[in-house]
């Protein structure tokens, strides 16, 4: 039995507060009565949250609410306005019927989350927004006889709402403007126009499913609303649409256009540097192969001279020759010396100080290798049997050093040699001057057996005056002046005549003529000449020797040890100022005393036998840097005669001009013969030898120098860059003529340069690309 | 054995010291085979042990040469510290690792004789930044609604352009009684308020550039956003000029005034405008300095469009015939809005100085209603290669300077006439979205933005000296070089595609921004909406301290 009370919004003229109201209504629940009638005055929030202690279903019927009726109304609620309601009808709607039989306010079924919603016109912005369905309850629903205004069913996350655009057909959309932004659930069947939509949500054609639902449901709603009449109009299937919310999936990605197709189609076609470089946009990773490298290795054999063979002024290889010694081609290593120097053992084994050695990378690990000993390893060599296989002759003026080295490689070349030496004997100054103390005469005779057996033909005693050399110059093709420097320098001063002059005083020693000396010597001039002066006073039985000098003396070390050894004393700065019958006095009035005073500051070459013409105002010959004349091409001029030097500087000399007489002969230009640049240390590396101790090292056999040669520069194929190489890029490959090479393959190198990094030799080389494509 | 002497440069010198683990490497190669800097190298050590294994002493030697990678000492081939050892490194094995008693630039000057010279930004960040001591602290709650930054449509342009105070603007009633424009308006283009900025053709490499370009276009096309880009000076490929895109690059005429022949030449064969024309006076990086690009970037196509062989490239430090800003009214503004037939903006860039705001005061007259806009640069600027003291030690923050100009215009009742854009660090915390929002509440109409974009495209240079080798040519990421093998390291859609990416999120946060204090269009001054937590910030600005 239901009980009803009637409640008045006004009274006695006065509007009764929403809260007035509202307890009324809830004393009246309080007492059973399940059916209230509000005439009210637009009081707000009427019909919920409520329910009957009994549980019996509750009627509201109201006229004139405020916002929110029905708000937050509860399952067996119904609340039927009778005409237009405002706005938030059915806020929070927990599963009321809510009846509006005009239209209904803004966000109207605001979060409705269950219950059904009927409104019989129209609803205002933001309808339907935030409705939701939760699965323990029944499916909210939400119809509209008319249209929505804008921004409805925004966020919408579930439920049914239906909008059925009656009396709508001339809107632009029924649903308002950006309806359903951000809508994630629920669906909205609509009928009539609908734009500007958001892009959360499809609007999709009914299926059967859809249109059985309304079919069946219509009539219902509009009996609830009593205008059962607009059926007609809207019961039409085709008219009705239904919008549902992407699902997740659909919604995750936007959809751009690839930014690579971007650039294919819409882009300036061939990209906006096209016209001005070649890029076909591939992307490079930071490690490539091929010209993507960032640098490249090149296996650069004998690229470079090691520090011997730079430092030796008749450029022997000396990391050549243990290369070969290491291959076990003993012969060929001795053999192979010889084609720079026939003294091998008279001038690198005895009288060379050996610059070779000076700078020997060994010396960074412990002593340097020893080349001098080397050299005394090819003392027994046979000479090489040669034809005259060639038209030109050449005639050899001198036989020392630059002469014999240079008749030599013209013999080996297969021309026809003369040489012709004013003294006695061959050899020059090694013959003539070094004293037998520093050079052995069997070995020196030896080894100038062995130019002869080559084939030079030597005259001795024989003087090359003016006359002498224009017959030479009529018979030979060639004329070699290698005519020493044998005139001694005197020192200008008071009391020169009783200097004796240390060259002519070496040659006597060296022909036995025992030339006397006193007991005390002054030796003049301590370079290494006056160290062999100094060798040969104490020889000639000398008690005590003085070398003085002006200057920091020039004799090597060894030489200066060597005479030190033998007593002597040598002192610098020291100014002649004359020398008297007590010995020398200097300018600061010192007097050394001398029995004997010999001057060994320098010679000077005797060109007695050119013309005039030939030489320059001071004597000089003149030549070009080929060391060829520059009156007679056919004249050269090596050794002493230049500039006083080394045996080493003279053996250089006579190859050289042996090379250029042959290149003359050939049509060739002329060389300087320059060598590869010295390399540099750190690219060989030390770090591969165990330093060894000088006693062992002295007691090591001199072959065995192969272990402690590093191969500056020269490769000692030991594999190791095959092995290490990352990518297995190198190869080692082996040539038809015998040598080898190491290579790599481009399409494997990345270009790390491990295989230089690690090369114990220096053989490989790092190019750079960036640097090359910078420059270019 | 190499000897060590006092004076020579050591590893404890150098900013990056190797971190070379041998027991991990395998030596794969492929650290020394992508280092570009050739700061490592393959090499030998020895290790040598004499021990007795006896119960008496017996001595033992053992002895090994191993390959190992070395870090290289010198003043050349130094690490930079770039990482990309670490990166290809498949086993851990090898790191740059800061050395925080490095004294490199001491020795480097006295063993060279030379200025230090590097790229990248600022790297004596003392204090923290400003901005980051800013904070957006007005959130409408109940006072007004707040808007919603997903769902809510926002007008988010800036203009470019010189705006009429309305009573200025030319109207009048014609016979018809309708209000009709007497003359032409000045050129505005209503664009995003985030420029990508001033970076050259020659700074940067070539796809490096035209991903700038890519992604400017793009995002206008495909994506909504209306951004536009800065040549830089440095000359605009012709194909780009003569492209719709065109609509899309502001032309930049600096000192150096490079590639203008072509930029002229394309003139009849445009289709479309340039987005505007923007006159660079100075840069905040090295303000008082001019461009200087170093022959190892000169590669033949920078030859070409900017006229020049191969060489440093120095612009001057000032524009050769300017010596006023009366002059530079004249000179430049009239001449390049001329150029473009008074249909394109014309803006000027300067670094931000203690004189700023007498240049804005004075181009605020602007009787020809010439002047487009007044671009500001600060200190945090980034460069492609400066003198390390000018970028250390020279120019001006760039947001107190920015909000003097913006009230020296509101003293004047002239704000938003000439529009201020405002530069230098922008985005340098990784947030550019905050950046601009800030400076736009203190009064900047937009920023512009560079050494962000080089960090999104895969730049490893950081403002603690990582790398910072953009002057070298020898980008380890082939974005700051001209070399080949180097470039070609960048893939240029990535690139293009990242920097896409970053501007749709900024402009999801600069609505997050904007959508709490309630504006749906930029807040251009409203500095009610910020708050700082340091005193001597807020009082500077005056803006609201907070604690």
């Amino acid at each position: 039995m239901s009980k009803k009370i009637y409640i008045e919004g006004i009274r006695n003229g006065k509007r009764i507060s929403t809260q007035t109201l509202l307890q009324e209504i809830y004393q009246a629940l309080d007492k059973g009565i399940n059916e209230i009638v509000v005439d009210g005055c637009g009081q707000h929030d009427i019909g919920g949250p409520l329910w009957s202690k009994d549980g019996k279903p509750l009627k509201f019927v109201v006229k004139n609410p405020g916002q929110r009726v029905g708000s937050m109304g509860m399952q067996g609620t119904t609340i039927i306005v009778d005409g237009p309601a405002p706005a938030d009808v059915g806020w929070l709607n927990a599963g009321a019927e809510i009846i509006v039989k005009g239209d209904g306010g803004d966000t109207t079924a605001h979060c409705a989350a269950t219950g059904k919603i009927f409104i019989g016109g129209r609803v205002g912005t933001r309808s339907g927004a935030m409705m939701k369905y939760d699965p323990k309850f029944p499916r909210p629903e939400f119809w509209v006889l008319k249209n929505t205004g804008s921004f409805s069913f925004e966020f919408m996350g579930g439920g049914i709402a239906v909008v059925c655009g009656y009396d709508c057909e001339e809107m632009e959309s029924v649903l308002g403007y950006r309806s359903c932004v951000g809508m994630v659930g629920g669906t909205i069947y609509v009928r009539g126009n609908v734009k500007d939509l958001s892009d959360d949500v499809w609007l999709m054609d009914l299926t059967d499913d859809d249109w059985e639902f309304l079919d069946k449901n219509l009539p219902v709603f509009l009996e609830k609303i009593e205008r059962p009449g607009a059926l007609g109009k809207i019961s039409k299937r085709k008219d009705w649409k239904k919008i549902v919310a992407k699902t997740y999936e659909e919604r995750a990605h936007k959809s751009f256009m690839a930014i690579n197709e971007f650039r294919k189609n819409k882009w300036v076609e061939g990209g906006i540097f096209g016209d001005l470089l070649y890029d076909n946009y591939e992307v490079a990773e930071f490690v490539e192969r091929k010209d993507l490298r960032l640098r490249y290795p090149e296996w650069l054999n004998a690229n470079y001279s090691a520090p011997c063979e730079y430092n030796c002024p008749t450029y022997i290889p000396t990391q050549k020759r243990i290369s070969l010694l290491r291959q076990n081609k003993v012969k060929e290593a001795l053999e192979m010396v010889l084609d720079y120097s026939p003294f091998p053992a008279s001038v690198c084994g005895q009288v060379c100080p050996n610059l070779c050695m000076d700078e020997c990378t060994r010396l960074y690990v412990d002593l340097p290798v020893r080349i001098k000993e080397l050299g005394l390893l090819s003392a027994e060599i046979k000479a090489k049997k040669c034809e005259t296989t060639k038209d030109e002759k050449v005639a050899v003026i001198g036989s020392g050093a630059s002469g014999l080295a240079c008749a030599y490689q013209l013999r080996l070349m297969g021309y026809h040699v003369e040489v012709f030496e004013k003294d006695s004997v061959l050899g020059g100054k090694l013959m003539q001057v070094i004293p037998e103390e520093r050079l052995d005469r069997k070995i020196l005779e030896t080894e100038i057996q062995r130019v002869l057996d080559t084939g030079v033909i030597a005259h001795t005693n024989v003087n090359v005056d003016k006359k002498k050399l224009k017959e030479l110059d009529k018979e030979f093709d060639a004329i070699v002046l290698a005519v020493g420097a044998h005139n001694p320098i005197v020192l200008p001063v008071e009391g020169s005549e009783r200097l004796v002059k240390g060259l002519d005083f070496l040659k006597a020693i060296n022909k036995g003529e025992k030339p006397k000396v006193g007991k005390n010597v002054v030796v003049i001039g301590a370079g290494n000449a006056g160290m062999d002066v100094v060798i040969g006073a104490y020889e000639m039985g000398a008690e005590k020797v003085v070398a003085i000098d002006i200057q920091k003396p020039a004799a090597f070390e060894k030489e200066i040890e060597h005479a030190k050894k033998l007593g002597a004393e040598i002192l610098w700065p020291c100014f002649t100022e004359k020398i008297t019958d007590k010995g020398v006095v200097l300018k600061d009035g010192t007097l050394i005393p001398a029995d004997t005073v010999i001057v060994s500051i320098g010679d000077r070459p005797d060109f007695s036998m050119l013309e005039r013409e030939y030489l320059d105002e001071k004597g000089r010959v003149l030549i070009n840097e080929y060391l060829q004349s520059t009156v007679n091409p056919k004249i050269f001029v090596p050794g002493d005669a230049i500039k006083l030097g080394l045996f080493t500087h003279a053996l250089g000399d006579g190859r050289k001009v042996a090379l250029n007489i042959d290149r003359m002969f050939k049509g060739i230009t002329l060389s300087k013969f320059e060598k590869a640049p010295k390399i540099p240390q750190d690219k060989v590396k030390n770090e591969y030898y165990h330093p060894m101790n000088a006693q062992a090292v002295s007691k090591m056999q001199t072959e065995d120098e192969t272990k402690r040669c590093m191969s500056c520069g020269f490769c000692r194929d030991c594999h190791f860059c095959e092995e290490v190489c990352p990518e297995q890029a190198i190869s080692r490959i082996e040539k038809s003529d015998g040598n080898f090479e190491y290579l790599s393959d481009s399409n494997k190198c990345i270009g790390c340069g491990i295989c230089a990094g690690v090369c114990p030799c220096g053989i490989w080389v790092m190019r750079d690309n960036i640097e090359k494509y910078i420059e270019s | 054995m190499a000897t060590v002497k006092v004076n020579q440069l050591a590893k404890d010198d150098l900013f990056w010291q190797i971190d070379y683990k041998h027991d991990r490497c395998t030596l794969c190669g492929k650290c020394v085979a992508s280092c570009p800097f050739q700061a490592i190298e393959a090499k030998v050590e020895k290790r040598r042990k004499v021990v007795s294994e006896d119960i008496t002493p017996n001595p033992k030697v053992y002895f090994q040469t191993i390959p190992v990678i070395k870090q290289v000492i010198s003043e050349y081939n130094f690490c930079r510290g770039c990482g990309i050892c670490e990166k290809v490194c498949p086993n851990d094995a090898i790191k740059p690792v800061r050395n925080s008693d490095h004294r490199f630039q001491a020795k480097y000057r006295a063993t060279v004789a030379d200025p230090f010279k590097r790229g990248g930004r600022s790297n004596l960040e003392t204090d923290g930044r400003t901005l980051d001591k800013i904070k957006v602290g007005r959130i409408s709650q109940m006072t007004d609604p707040s808007l919603d930054a997903q769902r809510h449509t926002f007008d988010m342009r800036a203009p470019f352009g010189r705006v009429l105070a309305p009573n200025e603007i030319p109207l009048e009633v014609d016979s018809c009684g309708k209000l009709v424009l007497k003359n032409n308006l000045p050129p505005v283009r209503w664009i995003y308020p985030i420029i990508i900025g001033d970076m050259s053709i020659g700074a940067l490499s070539w796809r490096m550039w035209e991903a700038l370009a890519i992604a400017t276009a793009y995002l206008n096309e495909e994506v909504g956003i209306p951004i536009r880009m800065c040549s830089g000076e440095g000359g605009v490929p012709v194909r780009l000029l003569k492209s719709r895109f065109l609509k899309y690059i502001i032309l930049q005429i600096a000192s150096g005034h490079f590639g203008w022949n072509r930029i002229v030449n394309a003139m009849p064969h445009m289709v479309e405008d340039p987005a505007g024309v923007l006159i660079k006076i100075g840069q905040g990086a090295k303000p008082g300095d001019g461009g200087l690009l170093m022959a190892k970037k000169v590669a033949k196509h920078i030859q070409e469009i900017r006229g020049v062989p191969k060489a440093d490239l120095l612009s001057p430090p000032n524009h050769q015939g300017l010596y006023s800003i009366e002059e530079s009214v004249q000179k430049m503004f009239l001449s390049f809005n001329a150029a473009f037939k008074f249909r394109v903006p014309v803006a000027i860039k300067v670094a931000a100085s203690a004189t700023s705001v007498s240049v804005y005061n004075n181009l605020l007259r602007d009787p020809y209603n010439i002047v487009g806009g007044f671009f500001l640069d600060g200190i945090d600027g980034g460069t492609g290669a400066a003198h390390e003291i000018s970028l250390d030690h020279t120019g001006h923050p760039i947001v107190s300077k920015l909000r003097d100009c913006y009230k020296a215009a509101l003293h004047q009742g002239k704000q938003g006439q000439i529009p201020l854009w405002a530069a230098g660090g922008m985005g340098k915390n990784w947030n550019l979205a905050a950046d601009a929002f800030k400076m736009i509440c203190l009064g900047a109409n937009g920023i512009f933005t560079g050494k962000l974009m080089l960090q999104l495209a895969g730049c490893v240079g950081n403002d603690m000296g990582k790398c910072n080798a953009c002057n070298t040519g020898l980008c380890p990421v082939g974005i700051c070089t001209q070399n080949p093998t180097l470039v070609k390291r960048l893939d240029i859609d990535k690139v293009a595609e990242n920097i896409v990416n970053y501007f749709i999120a900024v402009d999801h946060e600069l609505k997050k921004l904007m959508a709490p204090v309630g504006n749906s269009s930029l807040p251009v001054g409203r500095s009610d909406a910020l708050i700082s937590t340091d005193k001597s910030v807020a009082e500077r600005l005056d803006i609201n301290y907070a604690c």
